[in-house]
């Protein structure tokens, strides 16, 4: 770790802090011209409603209301809920993004798990019915909109093997608890990731063509080396840079795919949350969770961007 | 250099390679047969595309798609190296014959350190014991004058430059102490000056060691720094061969003598023209019949056009494939006077009439030519 | 403009040159000869005549209800892909549903491609100080995902299809813009655009003649992949319930209603059909992409 890497670091982690800033106030703004309230629900009208909204400070300025959000953010604390009672949104929060990470993680390792192999394999047998068998599967994978494949999983996984075996193999489409076990887990992890897995093992295979040709791996033959030696540590690690490129991106899927999928499936976790925030009005939370998205991608790119040191010896800060 | 009576070390006879593209059958390497034997250093010499390269490569199985070896034996200590199986061969490679490429910062793998990359020549076999291998790595890299090697050893391919990069790359090469090195355009892409140290260390090497040295190039004077004999290739067949004194001193084939005339020479008058040869390589997919030289020849004869010549004796360990050699030309057609080097400037043959050369043209695919100049 | 390589006096063997062609014939056979985007481009055109087609009619009109009984199979006579859980024909829908999504699609791309551009084109050209402010922007915004910023923006503006294009568009242009500026930055620096510099020329006659011709090549392969990604992100808003306002219905309302069903057990019908449609669709949209992209490539020879 160079003087010049942490320099870095903290230069980055500086952009991160003024995106965090420039972010949660627009939306903090934009979100509180939406029409319509809380409170709704509760159906309260005149003078009940005006004090509702000033317990929660709802009839201040909207810069005020800033201000008094930023300095309870720096001390971690977001707010509460405006739609449940008492609930405080940081612990909220933070329980919801545990269980998206969880379905996050997941889907990154079936990203980059199904993605990378694929890649490699359909690159060594370059223009054989392998290669174009896992190109196409990988074209469909990240055309084909993830819900798609997440109803297409659940009619075959749920429902025909749920009436063919009578309920004994069938998949449980609805998420008992907080966490997923490995058994609820699979199939949104997988139709998140079959997405942008996709992507990756288009980059993958292009780039190991490229690396394949260079002379060094003419050179790795030439000293004997065995094929697989030459597979993996000369040639694929040279195609690591590419791939690592789109990582950024890529997590920003895994991101969007989970929003999207955490609905489908109904899982308690942050995707869901900022849907059912944005219906109910509950602004505090919706900044909330846009704050944290915000945070995690721009640490998540951060780490990409220093895995490329890692990888390639000639990168560095 | 005195050879030790135990036979060659490498025979490589009728070797044929082609390249299958769309356009249709590239012959890169067409019936090239020579010998190499223990302690020498072979030189084979071309212009880019005559297919030494190739060769090279197809020595050790190493031409890349959509390229195959379609003919030939390759006889390294007996057995066939075309004919045996991958296993066998790739444990020949780099453990019995090196090969070195002519570009060493894209021969090395850059995210890989040098030392890891010089160590992994030897632990890919089991020549050297495992306790060896790095002090073995370590001595190797001093022995081909790296400076501070011990500190040197964990640092990466871009942080050298380019002769210090391709002594890496002998190091590698030699590691495991192959009978033969193959250098294919060692010093090409290096300064002058880096070349001279680079032959210089190869020389030593081949002294020290004993290694037998393949070397392409295509500069004469490389050749002429470093090899005892040498094959000169043209179009993918060879051309002539023989000792390096017989080459330079007296050439029979046409294009070795246009060759070493077209060296610039520091005695040679302020005024002269630099000397090429006019005209430019043969399509390797319909060469023309006949010698596939005839196109740039100054000593055409009508029989060249025709009849592909055969490598024949010329002199004690010298052969040539030509029909007229040098010898003839020195005294039949003034060669030794000679300025205009045209195309049939000193013979004075032309190539069959247009019609028959539009026939000729037809078949080999290539297109109809337009009525020939004064041909001198 | 072709070059050919004149072939010396008595030069028997083969030719060693190929002829040049412009750029844009080239791209063009290139395009013709892939069949995966001619496939596309067939596909695509017959999407347009039914969309068109079902302006004027449908086998059914598409918000009538009860014109056959609830969640009806396909092959039911008359009506060929099954009813929805209204009575509603499912044929019809789809064809309708083609309308919206399509309108989505053309017109936010059609929106990205001119503000990206004229936006990209200035900045490029001008740089300075409103290329830094620019970087910032586009830092700021890939902190979060396009589509959360789209949602919050499109709830802000109201239901409407309008509304779902405005929000699309003003969260995709960006990337449009950031292409041309990187077009526009290399272009610049070529001889010609510094000869029509020295000319005297003005600076919209030199982006508008100049560099926009040749910046043109990567705009068309790039608008050709927004539209996709548009009809996708308006089908991921449809599909979390904040679509196009009922009873109009895109492909991916159409998914979502169909979505209920099939978590119950049901037949999947409703789901499956503007599922394929979509998908269909999609792949169509990013084959030709593909296509164009391979053909305006200058590195491949053939």
């Amino acid at each position: 770790m160079t003087r010049g890497t942490l320099i870095y670091i903290v230069q980055r982690l500086g952009i991160i802090v003024l995106t965090l800033l420039v972010v949660s106030f627009l939306v903090f703004v934009v979100v509180h011209s939406l029409p319509g309230n809380a409170f709704i629900s509760q159906r309260v009208h005149g003078k009940s409603l005006q004090l509702l909204l000033h317990e929660y400070g709802l009839d201040q300025p909207i810069l005020i209301q800033y201000w008094n959000f930023l300095k309870g953010a720096i001390h971690g604390d977001l707010g509460v809920s405006l739609y449940i009672r008492g609930e405080e949104v940081t612990p909220l929060v933070l329980r919801e993004l545990s269980v998206s990470c969880e379905l996050g993680g997941a889907a990154l390792i079936v990203t980059i798990g199904l993605g990378m192999t694929f890649g490699v394999l359909a690159a060594m047998r370059q223009n054989s019915w392998v290669d174009y068998l896992l190109t196409s599967f990988a074209v469909i994978g990240y055309t084909v909109p993830s819900f798609v494949i997440a109803a297409l999983g659940i009619m075959v996984f749920a429902n025909f093997l749920g009436s063919v075996t009578n309920g004994t193999f069938a998949y449980a489409a609805v998420w008992t608890g907080t966490y997923g076990t490995i058994g609820e887990l699979w199939l949104p992890a997988l139709s998140i990731g079959l997405y942008t897995s996709g992507q990756i093992t288009r980059i993958t295979r292009a780039s190991m063509l490229e690396v394949i040709n260079q002379d060094y791996i003419r050179t790795a033959r030439a000293k004997g080396l065995k094929e697989r030696v030459v597979t993996i540590r000369h040639a694929l690690r040279n195609a690591l840079v590419p791939v690592i490129s789109i990582l950024g991106t890529t997590v920003v899927g895994i991101l969007v795919g989970v929003l999207v999928i955490e609905n489908v499936f109904g899982i308690p976790g942050l995707g869901k949350e900022f849907v059912d925030s944005i219906l109910q009005h509950d602004y505090n939370v919706t900044v909330g969770v846009f704050t944290i998205f915000a945070l995690l991608i721009g640490l998540s790119n951060l780490g990409v961007d220093l895995l490329y040191t890692l990888v390639d010896p000639r990168i560095r800060y | 250099m005195a050879f030790a009576m135990s036979g060659p070390v490498l025979e490589v006879k009728n070797l044929s390679t082609s390249f299958f593209t769309d356009d249709g059958e590239v012959k890169a390497v067409r019936d090239v047969s020579f010998d190499l034997a223990p302690g020498e250093t072979l030189g084979i010499v071309g212009e880019s595309g005559c297919g030494k390269s190739v060769t090279a490569l197809s020595i050790l199985g190493l031409v890349p798609r959509p390229g195959r070896v379609v003919e030939g034996e390759i006889l390294f200590r007996g057995i066939d190296l075309l004919t045996i199986g991958r296993d066998e061969l790739r444990q020949i490679r780099g453990r019995d014959i090196a090969m070195i490429f002519q570009d060493p910062l894209s021969s090395l793998n850059p995210v890989h350190r040098i030392g890891f990359q010089v160590e992994e020549a030897m632990r890919a076999h089991d020549k050297v014991p495992r306790a060896e291998v790095r002090p073995r790595g370590l001595d190797l890299l001093q022995r081909v004058h790296v400076p501070d090697a011990s500190r040197r050893v964990r640092n990466y391919p871009h942080q050298f430059s380019g002769g210090m990069r391709q002594r890496v790359m002998i190091a590698m090469g030699l590691s495991n102490r192959p009978e033969i090195l193959i250098a294919d355009e060692p010093t090409t892409a290096l300064d002058v000056t880096v070349q001279a140290q680079i032959l210089q260390l190869l020389r030593d090497l081949n002294r020290d060691l004993g290694t037998s040295i393949i070397l392409i190039t295509h500069n004469l004077g490389v050749v002429a720094g470093l090899c005892t004999r040498v094959v000169v290739m043209y179009a993918g067949e060879i051309v002539e061969q023989g000792s390096t004194e017989q080459i330079f001193d007296s050439p029979q084939h046409p294009y070795t003598w246009a060759l070493l005339r077209s060296l610039p020479r520091i005695d040679a008058d302020r005024h002269e023209r630099l000397r090429s040869i006019e005209g430019l390589p043969p399509d390797l997919i319909a060469p023309p019949p006949g010698c596939k030289f005839n196109p740039r020849c100054p000593f055409r004869l009508e029989r060249c056009f025709s009849e592909a010549p055969e490598l024949v004796r010329v002199g004690d360990g010298q052969a040539a494939a030509c029909w007229v050699t040098m010898r003839r030309a020195y005294a039949e057609m003034g060669a030794a006077t000679l300025t205009d080097t045209r195309p049939g400037s000193a013979s004075g043959v032309r190539p069959p009439s247009s019609a028959a050369a539009g026939a000729e043209a037809a078949e080999g695919g290539s297109r109809p030519e337009p009525e020939a100049g004064d041909g001198g | 403009m072709a070059a050919t390589i004149t072939p010396l006096l008595e030069y028997s063997g083969g030719t060693l040159a190929r002829e040049q062609v412009g750029l844009w014939r080239d791209g063009l056979r290139r395009l013709r000869r892939n069949r995966l985007a001619l496939a596309a481009m067939v596909y695509l055109i017959l999407l347009a005549i039914v969309c068109i087609v079902s302006l004027f009619w449908t086998p059914y009109k598409p918000n009538v209800v009860n014109t056959c009984p609830t969640y009806s199979l396909p092959g039911t006579p008359g009506h060929p892909l099954g009813c929805d859980e209204l009575g509603r024909d499912t044929l019809s829908r789809l064809m309708v549903g083609s309308q919206i999504s399509l309108a989505i699609g053309l017109i936010t791309a059609a929106i990205v491609m001119v503000v990206g551009v004229g936006v990209g084109l200035l900045i490029g050209y001008l740089r300075g100080v409103v290329d830094a402010i620019f970087a910032l922007v586009i830092n700021v915004f890939y902190g979060v995902p396009p589509i959360m910023v789209a949602l919050v923006l499109y709830v802000l503006l109201g239901p409407g299809v309008i509304n779902i294009i405005i929000a699309i568009a003003a969260t995709t242009w960006m990337d449009m813009a950031r292409l041309v500026r990187g077009q526009t930055l290399s272009i610049r620096e070529r001889e010609y655009v510094e000869a029509a510099r020295a000319g005297g020329a003005r600076t919209r006659t030199i982006l508008l003649t100049h560099i926009f011709p040749n910046a043109l090549g990567p705009i068309i392969v790039q608008t050709t992949y927004v539209v996709p990604a548009a009809i996708l992100t308006a089908a991921f808003f449809s599909f979390l319930g904040f679509g196009v306002p009922a009873p109009q219905a895109d492909w991916g309302g159409m998914a979502q209603e169909g979505f209920s069903p099939l978590l119950s057990g049901f037949d999947p019908y409703m789901l499956l059909f503007p599922a394929i449609a979509l998908s269909v669709t999609l792949l169509a949209f990013n084959f030709l992409g593909d296509g164009l992209r391979d053909a305006f490539d200058p590195r491949q020879r053939r």
